[in-house]
């Protein structure tokens, strides 16, 4: 069963895959042992434990509605409530001689680490952002190096979470095709597979910022594939796998902006300029988040309430954040923020704020 | 059993979360709820764990009790202050809040604590912490009144039980990501934080349970 929901939890994660919430033990932690706090997405569990093999720790899995941290904390699943619940109905207390916290940084779009202070008498702390780096930050007296606080999305990682992300979409596809044109199949499932590789691996050479753009980009290319066959050689399977293939790339690129914390959702601007406010529950039009990103709102330095804690700089997941010469947040590309909104819910001084966007708001940092 | 999926997707909808409740339910829910307020002393002061749009509230305001209820959701506890005002009743204070914030209330301050579908949605930590802070709320010989979702006795039963919701359950989860989990053992917990069982009442094909106790005059233990 655990080896079931693993794989479900890697190869769907586009679903939520919960697991309990409240207290582990991993190893033989004791009453001076770190405590992490973590979601409860069966696939983030199973990664701590394989990261802190060998490590005696208590892991903490507070609610995000069976969802990964990041888009947990984005969608306000995860959350200070959710960490305060965890903190209190898991008679933590009553086995630790300290009150030190270790958060995951991916969190700080929806985990206020000053709230959760004030509220729980405890000191959070922001841990590494990936679980590999966990067993160096123990090691290091848990101080985090400049690489363990920003993300990255290197080949292996667009491979993993492009494959976790996807695959439902790959296999709709070929239930379709094994329902209708069963023929095909075998020339959609090479199709299928080649331009997702082709794609995630070329991704960043791609031109473009929106995932649809850099599809379009590698569809030239196909497309230029198919009229030469077409003209020179005429290979019937060719042509269909590279018509498949076009059609396939548009849709790892459509699904690109969700795949990362590198990159910008493209999907929830696109709906509030539609005029679809919400599907459900979530909400796209009218939230901080998407403002930001169509431009509606910009994050603004309100430069006397700033006290230069470096809060802004040490969360920021593309450490965009500089302090210029009086110790205030400068932004260094603010076409690269994703508007994860995580430095301002982390500000203490409430000195990152969110104005109506205008041309002349000489303060404005984005 | 199709009404499970469809209850979390009511809870989206609050202001006519009752009343469809209600019809789907084929009046249970409504009954439930009616069974257990005629369970609680009249002019009770009584403590409501997740007040949902407010049909237990009026139940229990109508019989004269003085009603503090709590709900996570912030559109219910509105849904509950307008359903309460709709009637003209008084006596009734909403607060948003879960479980956690349970400690922040007074101690042995109420005569009752009551709850209907609230302990099935919670973790196990959770419910543990929920039915502590009960005992410490109530006054000794208060009286705790769960009703909610319960494992069949027999074997049989809850295998087939759990293999009709199973699906609707995945479906519920897919839909509202969330979900609820049958009670195991109420009484047995109850018992370990101080309560006489006064009552275990069973319906629906043993799947729903009415769960009376009483906090010994200790006090919770």
């Amino acid at each position: 069963m655990n080896l079931l929901k693993s794989v479900w939890s890697w190869l769907f994660r586009l679903f939520p895959c919960p697991t309990e919430l409240g207290l582990r033990a991993l190893g033989q932690p004791g009453a001076d042992s770190p405590v992490l706090v973590t979601c409860n997405f069966h696939g983030t569990v199973q990664r701590l434990r394989r990261a802190l093999c060998g490590h005696d720790v208590w892991l903490l899995v507070a609610q995000s509605k069976g969802v990964n941290v990041w888009c947990a904390a984005g969608g306000d699943e995860l959350n200070t409530d959710s960490v305060v619940s965890a903190l209190k109905t898991s008679g933590l207390e009553r086995k630790l001689e300290h009150r030190r916290l270790i958060l995951p940084p991916l969190a700080a779009p929806g985990v206020s680490a000053s709230e959760l202070a004030e509220r729980t008498g405890w000191k959070p702390r922001w841990g590494p952002v990936r679980a590999a780096d966990l067993p160096r930050y123990l090691a290091d007296g848990c101080q985090r190096s400049e690489p363990m606080k920003r993300v990255t999305y290197d080949w292996k990682e667009r491979l993993d979470t492009g494959l976790g992300s996807l695959f439902p979409f790959y296999l709709f596809g070929a239930l379709l095709f094994l329902a209708f044109r069963s023929a095909w199949l075998p020339h959609y499932l090479l199709a299928g597979a080649a331009s997702f590789l082709a794609f995630m691996l070329l991704c960043p050479w791609l031109p473009g910022r929106a995932g649809f753009v850099k599809a379009l980009a590698l569809d030239l290319v196909l497309g230029a594939g198919w009229l030469a066959n077409e003209l020179l050689l005429g290979w019937s399977w060719l042509g269909t796998g590279l018509l498949f293939a076009l059609v396939a790339t548009m849709v790892w690129g459509s699904e690109l902006g969700g795949l990362s914390s590198t990159l910008r959702s493209e999907f929830d601007p696109m709906a509030a300029r539609m005029g679809i406010g919400a599907i459900g529950n979530t909400r796209f039009a009218g939230t901080l988040r998407t403002d930001l990103l169509i431009g509606k709102r910009a994050l603004v330095c309100e430069r006397s309430q700033c006290s230069g804690c470096r809060a802004c700089h040490e969360i920021c997941p593309l450490g965009l954040w500089r302090l210029d010469e009086e110790r205030k947040p400068v932004q260094r590309d603010a076409r690269a923020c994703t508007a994860c909104t995580a430095c301002v819910k982390q500000c203490p001084s409430g000195a990152l704020q969110a104005w109506p966007a205008s041309p002349d708001s000489s303060d404005s940092v984005s | 059993m199709l009404s499970y999926v469809y209850m979390k997707l009511l809870e989206g909808r609050p202001e006519s979360y009752d009343r469809r409740m209600d019809r789907l339910s084929r009046g249970r829910v409504r009954a439930a709820k009616r069974a257990l307020a005629d369970e609680v002393p009249r002019g009770s002061q009584v403590l409501e764990i997740g007040c949902g749009a407010g049909e237990l509230a009026c139940k229990l305001l109508e019989r004269g009790c003085i009603v503090l209820g709590f709900d996570a959701s912030a559109a219910m506890v509105e849904a509950a202050q307008a359903h309460v005002a709709d009637g003209g009743l008084q006596g009734f204070e909403a607060r948003q809040m879960g479980v956690e914030a349970m400690d922040q209330l007074p101690a042995a301050r109420f005569d009752a604590v009551v709850s209907t579908l609230v302990f099935s949605e919670l973790s196990d930590d959770e419910r543990r912490y929920a039915l502590a802070q009960a005992a410490r709320v109530l006054r000794p010989g208060g009286l705790l009144l769960v009703a909610d979702e319960v494992w069949p006795r027999a074997r049989a039963r809850r295998w087939l039980h759990g293999a009709a919701r199973a699906p609707l359950a995945l479906s519920a989860y897919l839909v509202s990501r969330s979900s609820s989990r049958p009670l195991e053992d109420l009484p047995t917990e109850l018992a370990s934080l101080g309560f006489e069982l006064l009552e275990e009442r069973r319906s629906q094909g043993d799947a729903f349970c009415l769960v009376v106790g009483r906090l010994g005059e200790a006090g919770s233990s």
